[in-house]
């Protein structure tokens, strides 16, 4: 139980799931349930991967997402994005965010909510073994 | 006498005495004298070069001086010429003055006398100079305005031939005076057909038809324009209601008015793109509501799936440990009723979601009671003031007190009558005509079996054939993403309960007649 994944959703049901996943596949899980929560949790546990929902409250977890990749030390942690907005609409607010700031890297994986345990379980383990 | 150039004098006389005699008189008063002793000579010289001054006896041997006279007048009219006659010779003298002669002496010739007549010669030459002069000028300036105003003419006209805008004029009558290509493309006439047995009452809309003979039969006295740029419809030849903004002005020469022009602008395309702004709007807002929609179910669905894989994993822990696996005591019943508990979260969930869809055309009961009719149109006007205020509509009410009190669902009526009170302010509001006066009337009568009838009536924009049939369709609206399509349908159905029957009468440009009409209703109690 080594390796932590910090899950950050304002839905206490996906929190619950994907912990429920996280915990099951051998890894110990971490709860935020906004974006400035969660890059508190980032610094204090230093996680070894993000699940991360985008439509939060106060847009942030697209904020938090440009934190994280735009952060040096943070920006090596794989963050799996866990939404139900479509890939491309995400992709499209994340260039719209980059026209007056600076470009971002895509995220190292997309899954659309609702989203398989088994597929989000085998997305955790091609990461973190 | 002092001058620069001497005058040039020709003098003709036979008598030898005489010339020498008057040339030394005359070169003495500063005259360039040249002479000839008789017509002959004297004519001759006069070809050679002319002399402003002739001076010339009548009595000559050949030609006389009446001849000599005749023909230089005919050789320059200008000249002046002074002819000397015998003594007591007044028939002479009076001849050669209807013939143009500028004077006469009689001989003998007195100094004094032949320097008088000299002098006014020589002013009436120079007279004559300036008068040539300011001719001259004249008639160059008659030249020069007459090529310009030519030239403006050719510009104007080729300026209103070629003008995109739509240029009709007429005169006093209403006759067609200009029908320029633009007017063509719009109206679909051409030039001829227009000029020749077209009025301007077959063109221009009515309103504005209306403004010009007001104006041209005195009845009113207003500024010289009628509209500037007024959106309006023009009838086409083919029929079609064309969209155009309108300018125009009465004409005026002195007080009165002569005639009229006007100016269409061809709106066509710019309400092409209008139409086409609203329907990409609309099919955003589509796009937003199913995106908004689909992501609510998203999460859901996948709370759903959250909570069945809990459940899952629990029964599995359980079955482990009923098989002799070492799993702590209590943790599959907790987690259980963790995965249970999302489950039953989620489905309270999406049946909200659910019914909330559904309140936008939920079946509501009709609650019939006794209720005068009147109060409802009261109260709907009462609700719909502002709004009609804010939007420069007159909002008009006329009620029947012959109606008294009939069974009806109140709060369905008004909900009803609140939808097309609403629409009716709404169409006002999209109509492009602005100069009318916007209004709605919302009429309550007593129809004679007992029933009532509500009416609602606009002069707003009208709806065309294709929008009249379809404004009782499901998620049809008119009003882009301000519209959710439904209003007409619930109104409708309102209607349909109380077994009545909801028609509307529409035509754009002019507006809009909804009528509802209530059949009497036999309800002995309420339900």
């Amino acid at each position: 139980m080594g390796k932590k994944v910090l899950i950050v959703d304002d839905d206490a049901d996906i929190r619950t799931f994907a912990s429920s996943v996280i915990e099951n596949s051998g890894y110990t899980p971490i709860i935020a349930s906004n974006g400035e929560e969660g890059i508190d949790k980032i610094r204090e546990e230093k996680p070894d991967a993000i699940i991360l929902d985008i439509l939060m409250p106060k847009e942030s977890g697209i904020k938090m997402y440009r934190e994280v990749k735009t952060t040096p030390e943070f920006s090596a942690i794989p963050v799996i994005i866990l939404s139900g907005i479509a890939q491309r609409t995400f992709i499209r607010s994340q260039k719209a965010l980059a026209e007056d700031g600076e470009a971002v890297p895509e995220p190292e994986v997309y899954l659309e909510k609702p989203v398989e345990p088994e597929e989000l379980a085998a997305t955790l383990k091609k990461f973190l073994s | 006498m002092s001058k620069l150039l001497p005058p040039k004098l020709l003098l003709i006389d036979d008598e030898e005495g005489i010339r020498k005699l008057l040339s030394i008189s005359l070169k003495s008063d500063g005259y360039d004298v040249v002479t000839a002793e008789n017509g002959e000579q004297g004519l001759n010289l006069f070809q050679k070069e002319l002399f402003s001054i002739v001076l010339t006896d009548i009595k000559m041997p050949g030609m006389d001086g009446i001849q000599v006279l005749k023909e230089i007048k005919k050789i320059n009219p200008d000249t002046e010429v002074i002819v000397i006659t015998g003594h007591g010779d007044m028939e002479s003298a009076v001849q050669s003055l209807h013939l143009g002669a500028s004077d006469f002496i009689n001989k003998p010739v007195s100094d004094h006398i032949l320097s008088v007549a000299l002098e006014r010669a020589e002013e009436r030459l120079k007279t004559k100079k300036i008068l040539n002069k300011y001719a001259n000028e004249l008639w160059n300036m008659v030249k020069e305005k007459t090529e310009e105003i030519k030239r403006r003419y050719e510009f104007e006209d080729k300026l209103i031939r070629r003008s995109i805008d739509g240029i009709i004029a007429t005169d006093r009558e209403g006759n067609i005076i200009v029908f320029n290509r633009a007017a063509e493309r719009l109206f679909g006439y051409t030039e001829d057909e227009v000029k020749s047995g077209k009025k301007a009452d077959d063109l221009y809309p009515e309103a504005i038809m209306h403004k010009i003979s007001d104006i041209f039969s005195g009845k009113t006295h207003e500024a010289d324009v009628i509209f500037a740029g007024q959106d309006t419809f023009l009838q086409a030849k083919n029929g079609k209601s064309v969209p155009v903004r309108f300018s125009g002005a009465i004409l005026y020469e002195g007080d009165r008015a002569i005639g009229s022009v006007g100016f269409f602008q061809d709106l066509r395309e710019i309400k092409r793109l209008q139409k086409e702004l609203i329907q990409s709007e609309r099919l955003a807002a589509v796009g937003q509501t199913v995106a908004g929609l689909a992501h609510g179910i998203k999460n859901i669905l996948n709370g759903l799936k959250g909570g069945v894989y809990i459940v899952n994993n629990a029964l599995k822990k359980s079955s482990d440990s009923l098989a002799g696996a070492s799993v702590e005591k209590g943790e599959p019943e907790s987690k259980l009723r963790t995965g249970w508990d999302m489950v039953e979260r989620n489905i309270h969930r999406v049946s909200d979601l659910v019914l909330d869809l559904l309140s936008y055309s939920k079946e509501r009961e009709p609650e019939y009671e006794k209720y005068d009719p009147n109060i409802i149109v009261d109260e709907v006007c009462a609700l719909m003031e502002s709004k009609a205020k804010k939007n420069d509509v007159t909002l008009i009410k006329s009620l029947d007190k012959e109606t008294g009190e009939v069974y009806l669902d109140p709060k369905g009526i008004h909900n009803c009558l609140l939808n097309l009170v609403s629409n009716a302010i709404d169409a006002c509001i999209f109509d492009p005509d602005s100069g009318k006066d916007w209004q709605v009337k919302v009429e309550v009568h007593a129809d004679r079996e007992g029933g009532v009838i509500y009416e609602v009536i606009d002069n707003g924009c009208g709806m065309d054939h294709e929008v009249k049939d379809r404004i009782f369709t499901e998620f049809f609206s008119t009003k882009g993403n301000r519209g959710t399509g439904l209003g007409l349908l619930v109104s409708q159905k309102v209607i349909h309960e109380h077994k009545g029957t909801m028609d509307v009468e529409s035509e754009p440009g002019k507006g809009t007649r909804f009528s509802i009409r209530l059949p009497k209703q036999e309800f002995t109690e309420k339900k």
